[in-house]
């Protein structure tokens, strides 16, 4: 068996739309988008999704929390970022909570984060399903909550942005309890 | 052939293809090294651990490095949609990647036009691409856990991120009526091993099985030990065996090797695959009527 080489870019993902107020700031976030790696294209949102311009940039929606970084770093204007589909409830937001005795479990999505209670360190990571998880997992172990990376700064996907929903409650957790 | 495809945690780690080897606390494909953390190193070790019990060759893995920006993900299904078709594949098993629809139809509809299909497994994202794409019914086997069968059931999310609140709120008893859901709205794979404080197997819209002893709550917290159980589904798939009694035995194992390992919240999950071998010599006879691999477990 040998090494393989890359293959051609992949084709277009979609399912995902960011929305602009001017079309010069849509046209600006295609290129710092295009020029951090994603693979978007400008294209007209539905009525029932237009905000301001009648300009969007579709994106894989999975990449939401990379995506938003990549348009403040290119000091990109935006508006929100939103599901193609309509129907599509809004992102999660609450957690849940296990307590196992001298750990708690902290679940948001599909992302559960679990913490020694009087350590405050981070024991396990699991759930999920994208390749910065798996990454954030190896980064996480053995920390502190205070002195965690943050997995919405370091990651790239929703997968990522579910974890950092769980170390946030973590975080107030730990501040309820002193 | 057993394939198992996903991305590892390894930093620039090209696309590599290879029989799985155990070196210490590390796997190794082709000279590459690969933690055995969760993901899909875990799933490799688990199956790995499973083959050798079985005394059948090592699975194959498909493995590429990715932070999450999804390079390495389109790689490797730029590659499996190349050569899939030349693979003499029994099982392949898709695994972490960043979900990509187009590239799942792409990849579905050349695994179609095979003239052996291979038994198709899917988890993590390369299950909420196939579940997004529409092409759920494609698939043999999905494993959800509990939140994913929330998302598979919800028929306008494309991430569990996005899953009606309702959904996410429903606790693990609830799973039967997710279960038809899913099917109803041709969201689930043929079998589905729902990962939960009480796992369900389903097959096309029944509940056939539960498995719910020995109960280890802890497993739920420990990164990997759902991976661990989709190595194990692939490997007895592997074997010979039906998508269905896969599940079944995979359920099982999973819980009892976490009993072996006295698991709390704090364990590894490489601490717990260790004990697969244990639980296949003293309950794989009795579960599967495999009961001579390796004459570890010829008790008659």
């Amino acid at each position: 068996m040998v090494l393989l080489k890359r293959k051609q870019k992949a084709p277009f993902a979609g399912e995902g739309l960011a929305l602009f107020n001017e079309v010069q700031e849509a046209m600006k976030a295609e290129k710092a988008l295009k020029d951090a790696g994603y693979n978007v294209k400008l294209v007209a949102p539905p009525p029932e999704l237009r905000k301001g311009c009648d300009l969007a940039v579709a994106i894989n929606l999975v990449e939401q929390p990379g995506v938003e970084r990549a348009l403040k770093q290119g000091n990109v204007d935006y508006v929100s970022i939103s599901p193609l589909n309509i129907a599509t409830a809004a992102l999660l937001e609450i957690v849940k909570v296990t307590d196992f005795g001298r750990w708690l479990m902290v679940r948001a999505g599909n992302m559960k984060l679990t913490f020694a209670k009087e350590s405050g360190v981070i024991v396990n990571t699991s759930g999920g399903g994208c390749p910065d998880i798996p990454v954030m997992h190896l980064e996480l172990l053995g920390k502190k909550l205070k002195e965690a990376p943050r997995p919405r700064e370091t990651g790239y996907t929703l997968c990522a942005l579910m974890l950092d929903h769980a170390l946030e409650k973590a975080l107030e957790l730990t501040k309820e309890s002193r | 052939m057993l394939l198992i495809a996903g991305t590892v945690p390894v930093k620039g780690l090209p696309l590599t293809l290879g029989a799985v080897n155990r070196d210490g606390d590390y796997l190794v494909v082709n000279g590459q090294s690969i933690p055995c953390t969760q993901g899909t190193g875990t799933m490799l070790s688990s199956a790995l651990a499973t083959a050798e019990y079985l005394g059948m060759e090592a699975p194959q893995a498909l493995v590429v490095g990715d932070d999450g920006r999804g390079k390495g993900s389109n790689t490797l299904y730029q590659y499996l949609i190349e050569n899939v078709a030349n693979l003499p594949l029994k099982v392949l098993a898709l695994h972490y990647c960043l979900p990509n629809m187009s590239l799942t139809r792409s990849l579905c509809s050349t695994i179609k036009k095979c003239s052996q299909r291979p038994h198709l497994i899917a988890d993590a994202a390369a299950m909420y691409a196939a579940k997004a794409a529409g092409l759920a019914r494609e698939f043999d086997i999905f494993t959800p856990d509990a939140t994913e069968m929330a998302f598979l059931a919800d028929p306008n999310a494309t991430h569990p991120a996005y899953i009606n609140r309702h959904l996410f709120d429903t606790d693990i008893t609830q799973t039967p009526h997710l279960v038809a859901e899913a099917y109803r709205q041709n969201s689930a794979a043929k079998v589905l091993l729902v990962k939960g404080a009480i796992d369900y197997i389903a097959r096309e819209g029944e509940i056939i099985a539960q498995v719910n002893e020995p109960d280890v709550p802890a497993l739920e917290a420990i990164g990997g030990t759902g991976d661990t159980i989709t190595g194990l589904v692939a490997a007895f798939l592997h074997a010979g065996l039906e998508p269905h009694e896969a599940a079944i035995i995979s359920a099982r194992t999973n819980r009892m090797a976490g009993q072996y390992a006295s698991a709390t919240p704090a364990t590894r999950v490489r601490e717990i695959i260790p004990h697969f071998a244990r639980v296949f010599r003293e309950h794989l006879c009795q579960w599967s009527r495999i009961c001579y691999a390796k004459g570890e477990n010829n008790n008659d």
